[in-house]
């Protein structure tokens, strides 16, 4: 009876209406882009290693170690159960009369004994670049089999299954605090944006904010607003938001930075070294965000700037640096890469701006 | 306030577009200012904001004593337009549609992003920004199709730009503890 009663609690908490899904970086989020490449059946399957060691040395396929040069016919009724790569379209001179397919002995610059085990060739499409994702892996063997080394976390995290339901009851919590946070600041007359920033290792909310951008100071989006609570958290800070008391932040401990806290990553340690070393206050260090829409490319590069850990928000907007338009978090050139996830109570951030 | 020279215009949106030499002498300002800070342990960074001939704002990166990393000059320069404007009782965003940024750097992508949200026409910097610079470098904010971002904003770049460059690399050397202090003394 007891435990019976206990289990129907549990699928009643543990039931949410939104879903949680990485912002990808442009690489592993895109479609597969295909090459052009000429397949022949192999006539004799005795040939077959004979035939693979002569054409990777006439076309060694250059840069795509992930295809595989043989592949079984799709056809199962066919007389030749094994086909094989010959060349690349781009292989060939450009020459050739579009739309016609060469005879195997033009692709095997006509030296009859080579073509020997070979019937007619016909085109194929072979993805350009190795899989990276699932879904990537899925379109490409569709084409072509292709070799495909998974990142399990990847694609756990395409299926939205990378966080525990406790995890997201957690996110649930704190999103709900930046959506009140936007309220308030909607009744001061702002855009209804809120935005908290917590210590993910100690579970603590160090800054709640909300929009002040309709203040004298337009650029105080949440997120910046977010940012400077942390630095007066810090001792630092350049706004005084004594007029919204719904902005408001935990002094934290500066010690905090200089104990051996067990409980930080060692990723952040590391960056934590890096922070000390060149002596600039990268604050967020080992923070995550919550925020109810997609950053603006300024508060996204404000993000950078601070060196926040992880990025959860609400919903997209348009011209959102985070996904929608860019996605900066992911940007190689740039010397801090963070992890952003969207969807986090969707439905009642999206609700935020009918307000 | 004076009044702009013949070599200036202004375009149909009422904006004013400077000179070769406005640039000049606007720029000289900048560039002294760069070499304050750095002769005081400083980012070496100019940056000035100029309206109607008259510098409303000055900034200079002030991200150590807030602990805010996004103090950046050009943030703290638009912080002082925007206590002017409201000292003066002016509408903050006729103002910054009239006002041009002189910066000794490329604005980083953040900078870009506020200046375009504050519809900013005119940006002359000097060097490129390769780590972070978003007027050309990393990103191409004021060109970018953004229409929820403010508006579009011309830039002139390049001016003096070994200078500001050189400025940048001698205090990287001097923040550097490996490399050899003297070596950098020596050259100014
Ligand atoms: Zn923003
Ligand atoms: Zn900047």
């Amino acid at each position: 009876m007891e435990p019976q009663r206990k289990r129907r609690k549990t699928e009643e908490s543990d039931t949410f209406l939104w879903e949680v899904l990485p912002v990808l970086s442009e690489e592993l989020s895109q479609g597969i882009e295909f090459l052009q490449a000429y397949a022949a059946p192999i006539i004799n399957k005795k040939d077959t290693s004979h035939l693979v060691k002569k054409l990777a040395a006439m076309y060694p396929l250059e840069g795509l170690q992930h295809i595989k040069r043989v592949r079984a016919c799709r056809d199962k009724h066919s007389p030749h159960p094994l086909e094989i790569i010959v060349c690349l379209a781009s292989d060939l001179n450009s020459k050739e009369e579009g739309g016609t397919i060469p005879s195997i002995t033009a692709l095997l610059h006509n030296s009859e004994s080579d073509c020997t085990g070979l019937g007619e060739p016909f085109l194929v499409k072979i993805p350009a670049f190795p899989p990276l994702t699932r879904p990537q892996f899925e379109e490409a063997s569709r084409h072509w089999p292709t070799s495909f080394h998974e990142d399990k976390q990847v694609t756990v995290a395409l299926k939205g299954e990378l966080f525990s339901k406790d995890e997201k009851a957690t996110m649930q919590k704190y999103m709900e605090q930046a959506i009140e946070a936007a309220k308030a600041g909607k009744e001061e007359g702002m855009a209804s944006v809120g935005a908290l920033i917590v210590d993910p290792d100690t579970d603590a909310v160090l800054a709640v904010a909300h929009d002040c951008r309709n203040s004298p100071n337009p650029l105080l989006h949440a997120v910046m607003v977010c940012i400077d609570l942390i630095a007066h958290g810090q001792g630092g800070g350049a706004y005084n938001y004594k007029k919204y008391p719904a902005c408001h932040f935990v002094p934290t401990d500066a010690s905090h930075y200089l104990t051996n806290d067990n409980s930080l990553p060692s990723v952040n340690l590391s960056s934590l070294e890096q922070a000390t070393e060149s002596g600039l206050p990268y604050i967020c260090t080992g923070y995550d965000l919550y925020v109810t829409r997609e950053p603006c490319v300024m508060c996204a590069m404000a993000l950078v700037h601070s060196r926040i850990r992880r990025v959860f928000f609400g919903v997209i907007s348009s011209d959102g640096a985070l996904g929608t338009k860019y996605k900066i978090h992911t940007k190689k050139d740039l010397n801090h890469r963070f992890e952003v996830f969207k969807g986090v109570m969707e439905q009642d951030c999206q609700k935020l701006s009918q307000l | 306030m004076g009044t702009p020279c013949e070599g200036c215009s202004l375009d149909n949106r009422g904006v004013f577009h400077p000179c070769a030499e406005e640039i000049q002498k606007w720029m000289q300002k900048a560039f002294e200012m760069a070499k304050d800070a750095l002769d005081n342990g400083e980012v070496p960074v100019g940056c000035l904001m100029v309206y109607n001939n008259e510098i409303l704002g000055r900034g200079r990166n002030e991200v150590n004593e807030t602990k805010n990393a996004t103090r950046h000059a050009e943030m703290v320069a638009i912080d002082q337009v925007l206590d002017w404007c409201h000292c003066n009782d002016k509408d903050p965003g006729d103002v910054f549609e009239r006002t041009v940024l002189y910066v000794t750097v490329e604005p980083c992508i953040m900078c870009a992003g506020a200046l375009r949200l504050l519809r900013i026409p005119l940006v002359v910097y000097g060097c490129k920004n390769d780590r972070f610079g978003g007027c050309g470098s990393v990103l191409d904010i004021p060109a970018d199709n953004l229409p929820q971002t403010g508006a579009p904003f011309k830039c002139i770049s390049g001016y003096r730009a070994e200078e500001a460059v050189e400025m940048l690399k001698m205090f990287y050397k001097q923040e550097n503890p490996n490399a050899p202090k003297s070596k950098a003394r020596k050259k100014d």
